[in-house]
Formats: C-alpha cells, structure tokens, sequence
C-alpha cells in the first residue's frame, strides 16, 4: 500500500508538471466556467433574500380616524386580535405617529402638523403577506376607520419580478455548470488521449484498472481544486468591488457558502471527470 | 503450460483470425510462431494476453482457463506473462530504469527489491550504464533490450514475442535473440511470432506454421518455411 501511495503520489505530480500546458488548460476551464457560475449563484441569493424581506415587512395599517370614539377603537383592536389571518398587531398612539411623520414627511409639511391632528394606528403583521388583501376588505368600512393601507401590489410585483430573476439565475447557473463539466471533461480527454499508450502499456504489465484510475483521477481532482480555488477568489472579487446594496447585500457567511459549493463542484467535476475519461482507454 | 482445445476467432466483420486449433505448448519451451502478415499470428498472442476471448474453444494457462477468469482477475493473469513488441512500447517519458521498475511497481514490489533488481536486469541485457537515460537516446536494439528486461523483470512464466527483432538489424536481432534463449533458459515458455527466416532456421526450435487462421505444421526442431521443413 505504501509503495502504491508514493508511485500514485509522484506519478500524480510529474503528470500535472509533464503536461503543466493541459493542465493549465483544464484549472482555466474550472476556473471560468465556476467563475460565472458562481456569480450566477450569488445573484440568485441576493434576489432570494430581497423577495423574502420585502415580505417580511409587509404589514398592515389600519388608520383610525382622529374624531373615532374609544369605543370604535377597541372593537377594531378586538376584532383584529381574532383575526387568524393577524399574526400580530400594535397600536401607535398620536405621539407616536407624530414622531414617526417628522422623517417620513417633508420638512415644511410637518411643520403644519399638531399632534391631535395625527390619526392613530394598528400596524398589522398578516400571517401570509397576501391576507393583507382581507384585513384591507374588512376594515376599510368599519365606523371609525379612515382607510387602511399595506403596500400588497407593489410588493406582489416586486416578487414576482425577483422570482422570474432567481429563476433565470438558477437556469444560468445550471447551463454554465452544464457547459463547464462538458469543457471540463473534454479537457481532461484530450489529456488522456495524448497518453493512451502510456496506459496500454500499464495494462500490458498487469497494472489493475485501479492502479492506473487513481493517479488519474487525483490528478483530476488537483486540477478541479486549482480552477475552483481561481473561481472562488473571482466570486470574492466580485462581492467586495462590486457590493450589492441594501436588501440584496448579501453577508460573507453566503458568499462563504457559495464558494464552498464552487469548491465542492470544482473538485467533483475534476475527478469524476478524468474517472468517466480515462474508462474506455482502460476496457482493454 | 499452454494449451488451445479446439480455438476458433473471427472477428466482427467476418474474417476468420483462427480456426479450430488445439496445441499443447510444455513449461520451458521455446515455440516460433510463423506465418505470412494475416495468418493469425497476433490473434493467437492476443488470445494468450487475454486481450481478445476465443469465440469457440478453450484456452488453459498454468492449468487455467483463463476464458472463464473474471474481467478484474485478467492484470494478475498478465503478471505472468511478460511481453516484447516490435515497436518496443516503452514508456518515452520515463527513464530505462523507470521503465523497468514500472513493471514491478504495478505489482506492488517494495522499494527495495525495485532498487535491487532494476540494476540486476539491465546488466542482463547490457544496458546497466544507460539506466538513467530516455528511450529516445537509445538505439532500436537498445530500446528492445529494455522492453526485454521490463518484460523478465518479475520472472514470468510466460514471453510473448511479436515480431521482436522486426525493426533491427541482423546484429542487434542476434543479440535479441541471444537473450530470449537465455531467458528461455530459466525456465520460462518463450513463444515468438515472426518473420525472420535465418533466426528461426538457425535456432531450430519448435515451429508452429499458421496460414488463414489453420495450424498448418507444428514441427519440433523446425525451420521457417514448408519445403526446408520437409527436406529435414
């Protein structure tokens, strides 16, 4: 076993240094093609983590008009309570929604404002984003209420253009991962090719069939290593100069993990690849 | 050692490569295999390499039959048998040293007997001084001797030999040839396709004519061609 380990160990080197010109055809391949794939990958993260915190932060208001009676208020605070469809509710007094108008509206406009003019609210988070649509149906009649509101529409638009994006993303990952294993394992065959009859010779003097896969393969396999190693350094590149801003701000634990998926995939595609490529040269 | 019962090959496109040949070959023998280009020469070392399967008959190695070996016991058949070819097959990018101690590297010997009987085996063959060269540096005659020394290096007990002095001139094709009846010396059953008339009628071995696929003569002490056969 020992004696194998050093021949498949030394035999592994001085094949990637004897053919340094195919092997760095084969680690560029890996390189570019999980390059783009990764990114693809990233992207269609980012779109997933903006769709679900715009989701997360659909909520409900229901505005009470300021001349409402304690009487109106409470009933609409009960009936809110249960509601299935409501996750959760709170009420925001005068004040609080005074103090919450000195950012959202403009400057000149808020000095118009008084505190008693301000109408009082339940901020509702719906169990599902989308029974937003009932709560707005049931309350938007009731005595006391001046109108209800939640920002449904634009939000059901946004996410549906986010999951036409992520699925776009994914179908692009997936076609460039499709191209780079075929550009990958035609790499490695050409190099296998070239030294068929190196490996004629090895069944010749009774080598096994694993005998001769296994420096192959780990070549394959540093081969995979090094393009995805290149990748994985370009993905980083391209999360630190090209940062995405806000929801789609992705943090290092994601990109991490997208690199270890181009990690993983790299060193796959190259040991697989040069098992599935050297296969018909050992059927002697 | 070698024993074909009623073999048959043809080939996927129709011809036949062998037909119905049964022959005994015994342990220490030394066989000629003659025949024009096409009369089943390479088929018949293939058959023994285990390269090809017979499509009728059996074919016993050692006792064997080495049709009915699984596909994963067939390395360890052809440990047993060591092989010269015409066009050398060395490995170009190992040394001569490298080449041999690849054969007992594929077997699992230790360093040490690596070390120890790579050097033995070059000075068989006369080549202890060029083990560290490339096989391009060498000449035909040198490169055929390391392909001999690879092919003896684990003592099979079987040689295969197709063609082995085809590309060399008189000189080194003795030498060849010197060494073959050495290594048959040992021990081991040496059977050699050919087409050197002169060798094969000096050595006077045993000769085994083919002609489109039939056994056409299997003489003891025979020469290369039918008329001289039967002048004897």
């Amino acid at each position: 076993m020992r004696v194998y380990l050093r021949y498949a160990f030394k035999e592994t080197f001085s094949n990637l240094w004897r053919n340094r010109m195919m092997t760095i055809a084969a680690v560029l391949t890996v390189a570019v093609s999980l390059s783009l794939v990764g990114g693809a990958l990233l992207l269609k993260q980012s779109a997933a983590q903006a769709s679900a915190s715009w989701q997360r932060g659909t909520q409900v208001r229901v505005w009470m008009s300021s001349t409402a009676t304690p009487g109106e208020v409470s009933s609409v605070k009960t009936q809110l309570a249960q509601m299935p469809i409501v996750k959760s509710c709170y009420y925001t007094t005068q004040l609080q929604d005074y103090n919450e108008a000195r950012s959202t509206v403009p400057i000149d406009e808020f000095q118009a404002l008084k505190v008693a003019d301000m109408p009082t609210s339940f901020r509702c988070t719906p169990t599902v984003p989308t029974d937003a649509l009932t709560v707005i149906s049931t309350f938007l009649h009731q005595p006391g209420v001046l109108t209800v509101t939640a920002p449904v529409q634009q939000i059901r638009e946004m996410s549906h253009t986010i999951r036409i994006l992520q699925v776009v993303f994914l179908a692009l990952a997936g076609v460039l991962l499709l191209s780079a294993s075929v550009l990958i394992l035609n790499t490695i065959r050409m190099a296998i090719f070239t030294r068929r009859r190196e490996v004629s010779v090895m069944k010749l003097v009774g080598a096994t069939n694993w005998f001769i896969r296994v420096p192959y393969i780990t070549e394959g396999f540093i081969q995979g290593l090094l393009g995805s190693g290149v990748a994985m350094l370009a993905v980083w590149a391209f999360h630190v100069w090209y940062p995405l801003h806000n929801e789609f701000a992705l943090d290092a634990a994601k990109v991490w993990g997208t690199n270890i998926v181009v990690l993983v995939v790299g060193a796959f595609i190259g040991s697989v690849g040069s098992a599935v490529a050297i296969r018909r040269f050992l059927d002697v | 050692m070698i024993k074909f019962e009623n073999v048959s090959k043809t080939y996927k496109n129709g011809t036949p490569a062998l037909t119905n040949i049964s022959l005994d070959i015994e342990k220490g023998e030394f066989v000629f295999l003659v025949g024009a280009s096409g009369s089943g020469k390479t088929t018949f070392l293939r058959l023994l390499l285990r390269e090809e399967l017979p499509d009728q008959g059996r074919i016993l190695e050692a006792g064997r039959d080495i049709g009915s070996l699984p596909k994963w016991r067939v390395p360890y058949l052809r440990r047993n048998i060591g092989c010269v070819f015409q066009d050398f097959r060395l490995l170009p990018n190992k040394t001569v040293f490298e080449n041999v101690a690849f054969a007992l590297e594929v077997i699992g010997r230790p360093r040490s007997t690596v070390d120890n009987q790579v050097p033995q085996i070059l000075d068989l063959v006369g080549l202890g001084t060029k083990s560290d060269n490339l096989p391009s540096e060498l000449s035909g005659g040198e490169q055929q001797r390391v392909a001999v020394a690879r092919a003896f290096v684990n003592r099979p007990l079987i040689l295969l030999a197709d063609e082995p002095t085809g590309n060399l001139d008189p000189t080194n094709s003795e030498s060849i040839m010197a060494l073959l009846e050495r290594i048959n010396r040992t021990g081991t059953t040496v059977v050699m396709a050919t087409h050197d008339k002169a060798l094969v009628d000096r050595m006077r071995r045993r000769v085994i004519e083919l002609d489109r696929g039939e056994l056409i003569r299997d003489q003891v002490r025979g020469v290369y061609g039918v008329e001289e056969g039967l002048a004897i």
